[in-house]
């Protein structure tokens, strides 16, 4: 009972981490290596996704340059956990003073996510004070600019072409590990002095100013917050795929992470958990199902892109009849929290009628 | 500071002195002084279009300033960022209501005292003991969205309240109000200035309550200040009387 009530205050995170463990522990006991594969992918996506929704579900703005940060965390994880040999052999062209860099993969890990956090702190300051469209915009800009870069600094990234030879150092259970701290962090940023202004300033910015919330400021700390936990999760994703370049940080990517998002619900911690487990369960029913079809021969010459395009269309219907997103805002709670209607004994009120 | 010669501006007042709003050729605000004591309520009144509005949004940094000088017990915040006035003390309620709703009554109210500072364990303390003296503590937990109108109000003057103002202006509190509503409005407000040591401004169309409420009223018409006084006063001032009820029934 005391503990029950103790543990109230942190009833959401509770309830998406025991879900995530229930999925982890399910997996691992099953042991079958696709699923581990797909569940793995899906705890990395679920990190980008969290971090997303840490700048979009509390400030209001949606942005595009999630993924470039992701990027960044994983070239930079891998310049310190590939060993010097395997750099030699992978980028003849790496500046020299980068070559001698070798650490282990948290300490690469975390410097990947500081870099993307650092970068994102320089780009996105000037970009704050923007709202609306302006604002979605330039975060798109911003993306750009950081796949031109990853595309053309061919001595830090070896250009357009794959890097390969990176250690597979992320395994079902270094993934879930980061998801349960991923959804505390987030968590907890949501409900922070922080997180709490923010929110303000997304619902309206003219009164959130006018009791003194610093609404550029607020928006910078989250985004930098952001782009951390996009740096954690590229650094994963990168050690976990092991071959890479810098066209798997840019559109598609965006595309899925978003998806996810906008599916679950951008304003909640919840709608992201469960944006990412839908949206992750759906595309390999529907990739299952494109793969029979082509293995049937119905369609001569084959059948492509039957995943995407119903995904597409899931996004865009649930746009049309759900635009906040399956959560709406709200979070997975134990019962008896919160009271949403209006209390009884209350004398009628005349409604709003403008 | 200033290049016009002026009074030296009062330490425990709100000054505003010679302020100035021009949109183009439009004169909103044309050079209009006065100023606001902690513990006064100030009522500032005028017909529609008279630059009350305006003159809430120059002075709380919504809108620049086009010459003229705002001091708050002393300190000037002339085109000041919104948030840096917020910080200097002065508070604001909207006219048309600007709630934060996607959170509940309890966190409006929080997230003000959470920006001027406080940990959020003191700020939810502060803001249970505003709603219970505003006399909405039993909507706290609602979301700000599903509240009727007439509550709307008093959770923006809690709101305002939480930042603890030492000058709090009111627009347009008792705009869509039925007269029992207004009513417990009075009551709610004619007690905050002696009680919080806060000075208050408040514009609204509501002549009963305008009267009632107000120590001191200031009218404005075309940006241009036309009288300044008591209430009793205020009703004797011709220009005032021709702006309300115009020139023949003015008798002027």
């Amino acid at each position: 009972m005391n503990l029950a009530a103790r543990l109230k205050p942190f009833d959401t995170p509770l309830t998406l981490v025991g879900a995530v463990l229930f999925l982890a522990l399910l997996t691992g006991l099953l042991g079958i290596p696709l699923l581990t594969r797909i569940v793995t992918v899906m705890f990395v996506s679920l990190i980008l996704v969290l971090g997303l929704q840490l700048y979009m579900g509390n400030s209001g703005i949606l942005s595009f340059a999630h993924i470039g940060f992701m990027g960044i965390g994983a070239y930079t994880s891998v310049l310190f956990s590939m060993t010097p040999a395997a750099k030699e052999l992978t980028n003849s062209n790496l500046y020299p003073f980068l070559i001698p860099l070798h650490l282990p993969f948290l300490p690469s890990l975390l410097i990947a996510a500081l870099v993307a956090a650092i970068i994102a702190a320089v780009l996105s300051y000037p970009l704050m004070r923007l709202s609306d469209a302006a604002a979605v915009i330039t975060t798109f800009a911003v993306l750009v600019i950081i796949h031109v870069v990853l595309v053309h600094w061919d001595r830090v990234t070896n250009g357009p072409r794959t890097l390969f030879g990176v250690d597979s150092y992320t395994t079902l259970w270094t993934s879930v590990i980061s998801c349960v701290i991923t959804i505390f962090a987030v968590y907890l940023f949501k409900e922070s002095r922080i997180g709490l202004r923010l929110r303000a300033t997304r619902d309206d910015a003219y009164a959130a100013a006018s009791i003194g919330i610093n609404i550029v400021l607020m928006r910078w700390l989250a985004f930098i917050a952001s782009a951390f936990v996009a740096g954690v999760g590229g650094a994963l994703w990168a050690h976990f795929i092991t071959s890479f370049s810098p066209y798997s940080f840019y559109l598609t990517e965006t595309f899925v992470i978003l998806a996810m998002l906008v599916i679950g619900g951008p304003s909640s911690v919840s709608g992201a958990v469960i944006g990412t487990l839908i949206v992750t369960a759906a595309r390999e029913v529907l990739r299952a199902i494109e793969n029979y079809i082509n293995i049937l021969q119905i369609f001569p010459g084959g059948f492509f892109g039957f995943t995407e395009v119903i995904m597409a269309i899931v996004l865009v219907v649930i746009l049309i009849y759900r635009p906040t997103g399956i959560m709406g805002g709200r979070e997975l709670r134990w019962p008896g929290r919160r009271r949403l209607s209006p209390p009884v004994e209350q004398e009628p009120v005349r409604n709003r009628n403008v | 500071m200033s290049d016009i010669p002026s009074a030296e501006p009062n330490h425990n007042a709100l000054n505003i002195q010679g302020l100035c709003k021009y949109f183009f050729g439009l004169r909103a605000l044309d050079g209009v002084s006065f100023s606001l004591s902690r513990g006064e309520i100030l009522g500032l009144i005028g017909p529609n279009g008279s630059g009350k509005t305006t003159l809430i949004n120059v002075v709380t940094g919504l809108l620049p300033a086009t010459s003229g000088q705002v001091f708050v017990d002393g300190t000037e915040i002339t085109n000041k960022k919104p948030y840096q006035i917020a910080y200097a003390g002065l508070a604001r309620t909207f006219q048309t209501i600007r709630l934060f709703r996607e959170l509940t009554v309890l966190e409006n109210v929080e997230v003000a005292a959470v920006s001027m500072g406080l940990s959020r364990k003191a700020a939810r303390q502060r803001a249970i003991e505003i709603l219970e003296e505003i006399g909405i503590s039993r909507w706290s937990e609602m979301l700000a969205s599903v509240l009727p109108y007439g509550l709307e109000r008093r959770v923006e003057i809690a709101r305002a309240l939480a930042t603890q103002p030492k000058f709090l202006f009111l627009d347009e509190p008792a705009a869509g109000l039925n007269e029992d509503e207004s009513e417990e409005l009075l009551q709610v407000l004619s007690s905050i200035p002696a009680r919080k040591n806060l000075g208050m401004l408040i514009v609204d169309h509501d002549m009963r309550l305008i009267m009632r409420l107000c120590n001191r009223l200031h009218v404005l018409n075309f940006g241009k200040t036309i009288g300044m006084g008591t209430p009793e006063e205020v009703r004797k001032i011709p220009a005032v009387l021709q702006a309300y009820l115009g020139k023949t029934v003015a008798g002027v």
